[in-house]
């Protein structure tokens, strides 16, 4: 196991090198001066200048890379061009705010997903069955853009019951976890069901239900447990992305997570803050995979690490 | 193994009780007597001395005091200095005013007031507000209220540029934490992308706020601050509600409106440089196709005055009796065919020629893009409308890539405006002549506007500046957006000025009760 982790983080080498990279130069080529958009317009060349240099955006685009990589060997993400706070403090006060929006979106998701994704396989070609594929066609129709402000107008204009926006209590976290949730729970709940459905039809299920058991009973103590390999797979998948942040709900519901961290810092150009957050971001995402996968051999022991 | 998921579920409604309130609603910010301002962005500062961005100057507006004011005609008004003399055209003396204090409740003296421009002034600290000051070249302080600024040269836009919050000496500068201001408001809390939390200062020099508690909330779409406006848990937005939506807040007997003239000027840019648009007759034929009533009625819904100088009406420098720009195709037309485009095909579909259109991807920008695009076309010019993210935008257009664009003069505090977007020596990088405009009489009449004191001589010359722009169109101003504030009925004394100024917050006042008819007060 230890080997099989060691071997997963030194993969982790060549991806970091390769986001990096492929972000630097993208940030470096698209138009746009982050010396313009702090100084302003009023500033003169001569100032211009002077702070192109002290920012050192003036050495070659090669010479800037070996900083930059020099700087992140050292763990030095550099500072913010905007708030001229270090990157990593920025990324970090926002992170709170996208783990505990991203773990609640998860919640909803699987609440929603595990009951309804049991139940419509066991009831297949049922009106329940029917009812929940067009739940889960709902869901993933549509768009977080529509759907927060219908969530808002129906909770908190009509009913009154949660804030319309907001972060710092966990009455905040309701509407935009659900906008979040929504449309994963409906992913998470077709792919339950035909992953369920194909272990229903196994003999393992048949022997259970001939020694006895009910069919709810072999289905949930045997089946479910089998079935949630391909569900975990796209979980992770699913909960790496919302650990990016999610830039549409974080707006509507002023929300202060990394997704608009990381549109104001393209908006300025400040590429510090820019490579940080899509470095950070890339690890989230590589962690968050290496979970799921660690996660498989604890639910079938024929999976093996190491 | 039948209990754990039992105590699980158990775990998680105990964990979801909170979410749910108790019986009855929650009380409404304002019934507590918490004013609630939603700004449409987060400031990336709210320091005086770094602040650029509008969000950041108007929380500023409530937490410092500066040392001098600007009214919204543009004049010096006092504020921590309560008198000034200029001794000299190179030599100012400030008298601050004895008591003020700031949050951390050391007095305001001089030598903060020379800390807050020579920290500006450092190049070390990478200021953006440096090059405003570049005119000073000694800061004396005589004694504790006394400030005299010496000058280089004579610049007559020192004064304005003198409106400027002021930090106690040896402020940190930089992240997100409150440098204290001498404002009636303390800053208690600041979160970018979420809010900020201010409160009264009982020490402020003038009349305490009556308000004690001011919420602010940053609430990037529109659509989410109406919401807020409706349910009550924001009771103040100024140019924050889509003019689509103001309607409904007009059938809301629990909100108001207020209108007044707005000093934000929008222009139509032109590339001289390029060999379509280096003849005025096709620069004014473009004016007259364009149909600026028509867009204002439509897209603005009248909340929107056409402009006809970049000087927003109002200002102290605005010349009146301008000539005139209405819509006229017939002349339009014939002034092409002059310029050697005739209409290849009549009212066919030919065009006479063909020009790019460049703007931000903001959707009201887009929109009156394509109208801009149908009325050109009526003259037989064919328009293509690019839009771009940003910064993209801004840098091709301070490159000069472009043949039309469409941007805003914002916070325009001194006339010298025109030296900076118009004098042939002040092409990007080092000015906002784009368009690459050279006239020599007009860089002559700037020059001598810069340098000359005297209001009334300086309000002559730049008249002469706006008959010659007039004449010229380097640009085409289109109109000045009004300022629309939308706030509960109940709130009042705010004082809604031309330049969005947030001074007046601390005149307000919680009065009278919900209800009654909904409608509209304008100012």
């Amino acid at each position: 196991m230890s080997r099989y982790l060691l071997s997963r983080l030194a993969q982790l080498v060549p991806v970091v090198f390769g986001v990096v990279t492929i972000v630097f130069l993208l940030l470096h080529l698209i138009p746009g001066d982050p010396v313009e958009i702090m100084l302003g317009e009023s500033a003169v060349a001569a100032q211009r200048e002077e702070l192109r240099r002290e920012l050192r955006l003036d050495r070659p685009i090669a010479e800037q890379y070996m900083d930059f990589l020099g700087g992140l060997a050292g763990g030095d993400l550099g500072v913010s061009f905007r708030s001229r706070e270090p990157v990593l403090r920025e990324i970090l006060s926002r992170f709170p705010a996208t783990l505990m929006l991203a773990g609640a979106a998860l919640c909803v998701a699987l609440l929603v997903a595990v009951p309804l994704g049991i139940l419509s396989a066991m009831r297949q070609h049922t009106l329940i069955d029917h009812l929940c594929a067009f739940v889960a066609m709902l869901g993933l129709s549509m768009p977080n853009f529509w759907l927060g402000p219908l969530l808002i107008l129906v909770f908190s204009l009509h009913l009154g019951i949660f804030p319309v926006g907001g972060y710092g209590t966990t009455r905040h976290l309701f509407l935009p976890a659900l906008t979040m949730g929504t449309g994963m729970a409906a992913i998470l709940m077709r792919m339950l069901r035909s992953s369920l459905l194909e272990e229903i039809r196994q003999e393992y299920v048949r022997v259970a239900a001939s020694k006895g058991l009910s069919r709810t009973g072999a289905v949930l103590r045997h089946a479910l447990k089998n079935s949630a390999i391909p569900v975990l797979t796209v979980l992770g998948l699913q909960f790496g992305a919302l650990l990016g942040g999610s830039i549409i709900t974080e707006t509507i519901f002023s929300w202060p997570g990394i997704g608009r961290l990381l549109v104001q810092a393209i908006d300025a150009r400040d590429y510090p803050l820019v490579q940080g957050c899509v470095l950070f971001i890339a690890l989230c995402t590589v962690a968050v995979n290496l979970a799921t996968d660690l996660l498989y051999s604890r639910l079938d022991p024929r999976i093996r690490h190491g | 193994m039948r209990t754990a998921p039992r105590i699980a579920l158990s775990a998680l409604l105990l964990a979801a009780l909170p979410l749910f309130p108790a019986g009855c609603a929650p009380k409404l910010p304002i019934d507590e007597g918490t004013l609630v301002i939603a700004l449409p962005g987060s400031p990336g500062s709210i320091d005086p001395r770094l602040a650029t961005e509008a969000y950041g100057e108007q929380l500023l507006q409530m937490t410092h005091s500066f040392l001098i004011k600007r009214d919204p005609a543009g004049n010096p008004a006092p504020d921590l200095a309560e008198s000034w003399v200029e001794r000299s055209p190179t030599e100012f003396v400030f008298r601050l005013r004895k008591g003020a204090r700031f949050h951390d409740g050391r007095e305001v003296t001089s030598a903060d007031v020379r800390y807050t421009f020579e920290w500006i002034l450092d190049p070390r600290n990478r200021s953006p507000h440096r090059a405003t000051y570049d005119a000073i070249s000694r800061i004396e302080t005589p004694d504790p209220h006394t400030v005299v600024f010496r000058l280089k040269y004579p610049f007559a836009p020192f004064l304005v540029g003198m409106a400027r919050g002021i930090v106690p000496a040896g402020s940190r500068a930089g992240g997100y934490a409150p440098v204290p201001g001498a404002g009636p408001f303390r800053s208690d809390d600041f979160q970018p992308d979420a809010g900020a939390s201010l409160s009264r200062f009982d020490g402020y020099y003038g009349r305490p706020p009556a308000i004690g508690k001011v919420i602010v909330k940053f609430i990037p779409d529109s659509n989410i601050r109406f919401l807020e406006l409706k349910k009550g848990s924001v009771n103040f937005v100024l140019n924050g509600v889509d003019p689509d939506l103001l309607p409904s807040v007009l059938a809301n007997p629990n909100l108001a409106i207020d209108e007044a003239p707005g000093g934000n000027v929008s222009y139509l840019g032109f590339n001289l440089r390029d060999r379509i648009l280096s003849d005025a007759r096709v620069r004014r034929a473009i004016a007259l196709a364009i149909d600026r009533e028509a867009i204002v009625r439509t897209i603005w819904k009248g909340r929107a005055d056409p402009a006809d100088s970049i000087l927003p009406p109002g200002f102290w420098a605005h010349a009146d009796g301008l000539p005139p720009l209405r819509r006229d195709l017939a002349e339009a037309k014939r002034l092409l065919d002059r310029a050697g485009f005739p209409d290849p095909d009549g009212d066919g579909p030919k065009p006479r020629f063909t020009l790019t259109y460049k703007t931000s991807q903001n959707e009201l920008r887009r929109r009156i893009a394509a109208v801009l695009q149908e009325q050109l076309r009526q003259a037989g010019i064919a328009v293509e409308v690019h839009s771009y993210e940003w910064g993209t935008f801004f840098s091709d257009i301070r490159k000069g890539n472009f043949q039309l664009y469409s941007l805003t003069w914002v916070g325009i505090a001194d006339p010298d405006i025109f030296h900076y977007a118009f004098h042939s020596s002040q092409a990007p990088p080092d000015g906002a002549n784009r368009g690459g405009y050279s006239n020599p009489e007009l860089d002559r009449l700037v020059e001598a506007g810069r340098r000359e004191t005297s209001r009334s001589a300086r309000k002559e010359i730049y008249r002469k500046v706006q008959l010659l722009l007039s004449r010229d169109l380097p640009v085409l101003p289109l109109w000045a957006g009004r300022n629309v504030l939308v706030r509960d009925r109940r709130l009042g004394g705010f004082r809604l000025t031309s330049d969005e100024d947030y001074t007046s917050v601390r005149e307000m006042r919680i009065e009278g009760e919900p209800g009654g008819a909904g409608g509209k007060a304008v100012r």
